[in-house]
């Protein structure tokens, strides 16, 4: 294998495996979700608080993903 | 009678809106087909791409890029929807229609969640929330128009793909277009001829227009904005006691082991300040350049109807992270607004 092809396979592995983070933050934004929503159904008035501060908890737990993002994001396209 | 009248119409419209829609999407399709064009794969580029060779002001290095007529596009975009509603509201109606409307609305709904996080300081805070949310929604917006990064200049030496020169109604363009069958077909029967030559370079499409915030400068310049005014109203809500947030030493002395906890916690603080820069800036910038990836590979993979899907759900993605880029800087500025014994803690 010549040291182009061995750099575009690493290229693409590495992206992939840079992406592995992102199964927390999956987890992270499904359990907040569950929380918000049961908290919605017990409380149906304070819906529009607790959704705001469902979004907030959403974007901190998806910004650890945005991070895997855009390390395979550089990885694929800077490097 | 006459209050079904209009309701037919208005039904009517959106069939006819459908079946133009559906007339242009079916002719554009076979167009394409027509003239043999397969779907491509784009060149991807994460910096934002300059247009011409020749720095400005003759600075090294500092060129016109794309990003910048996105960042144009969406500022003209903001400058109108002010001077619409400018109009709205100087000619004197209560109830604002039309655009005016809209933006009333979404103002109306952004002061409360501001009121509800900040209080008194409203008045203060709210300009920097409507201000960013309505810029990055334009910018995130204006990217899902046709034309934004698929026309633009032509830039040889880069890229995989072969030119092609087209005449359509008499106006005379190029194209981008995969001829790797052919290339594939040519190097077979040839590959003794071509193996001693140079390796082969296309084209690639550098868009006139890309969307601001898939450009990293964009998006930092804004988290940098964004967290030095929490600073900023963090000084002007405590005075210098702001300071004591992060350089705790209230109970080093008579409560030795929390006082030091505090101390630490007062410095993590402001670690967290510095990491909310770089988490701001990623999280916009990922998502947005991401989107466009997205929309690039779906439309390689199915040219048809499927991106449709994609651009919806960009559509939603741009709106949630202007929304929640504006609704972290709010609340960031309401807790540095708030003395240190009663602030909540939340990290970046």
């Amino acid at each position: 294998m010549d040291l182009a092809a061995a750099t575009i396979l690493g290229k693409l592995i590495g992206a992939g495996l840079a992406m592995i983070g992102a199964i927390g933050a999956g987890a992270g934004i499904g359990i907040v979700t569950s929380g918000a929503v049961q908290a919605m159904g017990r409380n149906p008035d304070a819906a529009g608080n607790i959704q705001t501060n469902m979004i907030l908890g959403i974007a901190f737990a998806e910004a650890v993903a945005i991070y895997c993002l855009v390390v395979a994001l550089l990885i694929l396209f800077v490097f | 009678m006459s209050e079904q009248k209009p309701k037919t119409r208005t039904w009517a419209r959106w069939v006819v809106l459908a079946a133009i829609l559906l007339g242009a999407f079916l002719f554009t399709g076979f167009f394409g087909i027509g003239l043999n064009i397969k779907p491509i794969m784009p060149e991807v580029f994460l910096p934002g791409e300059a247009l011409s060779n020749t720095p400005i002001f003759g600075i090294e290095g500092f060129f016109i890029t794309n990003t910048f007529w996105g960042m144009v596009g969406a500022d003209l975009v903001v400058f109108l929807l002010a001077f619409g509603v400018y109009r709205g509201v100087k000619s004197g109606k209560m109830v604002l229609t039309g655009i005016s409307g809209a933006v009333e609305a979404l103002l109306e709904a952004l002061q409360n969640m501001t009121e509800g996080t900040a209080g008194k300081w409203t008045k203060i805070i709210f300009p920097w929330f409507a201000t960013i949310t309505l810029l990055v929604l334009a910018a995130n917006w204006l990217g899902l128009l046709p034309g934004v990064e698929t026309i633009g200049l032509l830039h040889e030496g880069h890229g995989e793909y072969a030119v092609r020169e087209m005449n359509f109604l008499g106006m005379e363009f190029s194209t981008i277009w995969d001829d790797s069958a052919e290339m594939a077909a040519d190097a077979h029967g040839e590959e003794a001829v071509h193996a001693g030559e140079e390796e082969y370079h296309g084209a690639a499409i550098v868009p006139f227009f890309r969307p601001v915030s898939t450009d990293l400068n964009f998006t930092f310049a804004l988290a940098l904005v964004a967290v030095v005014m929490v600073q900023v109203i963090g000084f002007r809500a405590l005075g210098w006691g702001y300071l004591t947030k992060f350089w705790n030493t209230k109970h080093f002395f008579d409560k030795p082991i929390f006082g030091f906890i505090d101390f630490g916690v007062g410095l993590l603080e402001l670690v967290s300040e510095i990491s909310k820069i770089l988490s701001f800036a990623f999280r916009l910038f990922g998502n947005l350049f991401a989107g466009a990836v997205l929309i690039f590979v779906m439309g390689s993979l199915v040219p048809f109807f499927v991106p449709a899907m994609f651009y919806m759900l960009e559509l939603f993605v741009g709106m949630i992270q202007a929304i929640v880029f504006g609704m972290l800087t709010m609340t960031f500025m309401a807790q540095a607004t708030q003395s240190h014994g009663d602030h909540d803690e939340a990290h970046a």
